[in-house]
């Protein structure tokens, strides 16, 4: 069966590197551009997709689903992106007690769990129609962050230039999405040195792709709007015409380029 | 014409008898030999771990961790059975671009280890995770 969407992965060595923050503004660009995208919480141990989408409670979490105690249509919700387009989310339980719960699976849940997360290619992508899935993920070697990585199409590694950053992610790069043949590209977060010129950019994506020997999907710059506006809302829709906005825009077109080639 | 009868009783011709005979032989014997096959390559990996009476293991769940601890051979094709959910060693084949005997064998080697089921019906030999409702 040919596989109509695909499942994208952001994920990270350190925390704090801008994984959720990518993700969310990555999957709005998507809604934006005409696709139906779903962005699901996956970092079950620091949820923060519920919280920023202002949701306290859910018919389903995406902790019911991989439990086997729910469908995945009753854990979708849409939030509307725009005047017209929504973006479908699932999110994972904030609560303690459910945070609790997910630190405290055995490997046999795990098992489960990454069979129920490789059956959303069917029920999602070739069923429901869904061009991109994309899992926000907790940062290192999680079992919820593995399991997220071998289910996808695409690893995007969020990174920034913070030392001990770039070396647990040149570790990672070959000790773990090597090791599952996974198509790996990076986005350097937060950077602080001069990329506006053409000749700049050039120069820091040499430098990126040297240091890590693989592709740079993109380089985003330290704004301090970005930093202002506190994830309080999402940027590409908000301010579309901000650089940042601009930035993601070039990035998902860079995927939808590389799925339709 | 000179006419005999098959094992069921029905009348063919010598030259009907002849043509059908060789084909079904044949199947049975690539069908017995399939089977031996199986069974010379459980025992081999059963003395690799030290004697025919090493039991296989029963249960070994097949999480991420332990496919990060595999030998790269054997996670793709654990990696390949875990996409697909069920299939044989000729379906993992098509995917891993390996041949087919290869396969059986890498997939014989993972039920041994307990991270696979087997489950055969008729000729084929299906390859599993475990089965659930995946909801």
């Amino acid at each position: 069966m040919i596989d109509l969407g695909k499942i994208i992965a952001v994920h990270s060595y350190k925390g704090g590197t801008g994984k959720t923050h990518v993700s969310v503004n990555l999957a709005a660009s998507f809604v934006k551009h005409g696709k139906k995208a779903c962005l699901m919480d996956l970092d079950f141990r620091a949820p923060s997709l519920a919280t920023f989408f202002n949701v306290e409670k859910a018919e389903c979490w995406l902790n019911d689903y991989l439990n086997g105690t729910c469908k995945i249509d009753n854990a979708i919700i849409d939030q509307r992106i725009g005047s017209e387009s929504k973006l479908s989310v699932v999110l994972a339980n904030p609560s303690t007690e459910a945070i609790r719960d997910m630190s405290a699976k055995d490997r046999k849940w795990e098992m489960r769990a990454l069979g129920r997360l490789l059956a959303l290619r069917n029920s999602l992508l070739n069923d429901k129609g869904f061009d991109y899935l994309i899992f926000d993920t907790s940062p290192g070697l999680q079992y919820s962050s593995i399991n997220a990585i071998v289910s996808a199409d695409l690893v995007i590694v969020a990174a920034t230039f913070d030392r001990s950053d770039v070396e647990g992610t040149k570790r990672m790069l070959h000790e773990l999405y090597d090791l599952f043949e996974k198509k790996t590209e990076i986005i350097m977060n937060r950077v602080l040195h001069d990329t506006s010129s053409k000749s700049g950019k050039d120069y820091m994506e040499n430098m990126i792709k040297e240091t890590y020997q693989t592709p740079v999907l993109g380089i985003i710059p330290c704004f301090c709007d970005v930093a202002k506006a506190e994830g309080a809302f999402i940027f590409v829709q908000e301010k579309p015409e901000h650089p940042f906005s601009k930035i993601l825009d070039e990035i998902a077109g860079k995927i939808e380029k590389s799925n339709s080639a | 014409m000179y006419t005999c009868k098959t094992p069921r009783g029905i009348r063919v011709t010598k030259q009907e008898a002849l043509s059908r005979k060789p084909q079904k032989i044949l199947e049975k014997i690539r069908e017995h030999l399939e089977k031996l096959n199986e069974k010379m390559e459980i025992m081999i990996e059963l003395q690799k771990r030290g004697g025919t009476d090493v039991k296989p293991f029963l249960d070994a769940p097949l999480d991420v961790m332990t496919l990060l601890s595999m030998p790269d051979h054997l996670r793709k094709t654990a990696m390949t059975v875990c996409r697909l959910g069920r299939a044989t060693a000729q379906e993992v084949a098509d995917q891993t671009h390996r041949a087919r005997a290869v396969e059986s064998s890498y997939l014989n080697q993972l039920v041994i280890m307990g991270h696979l089921k087997k489950e055969r019906m008729g000729r084929k030999a299906y390859f599993y995770v475990e089965k659930e409702d995946q909801g």
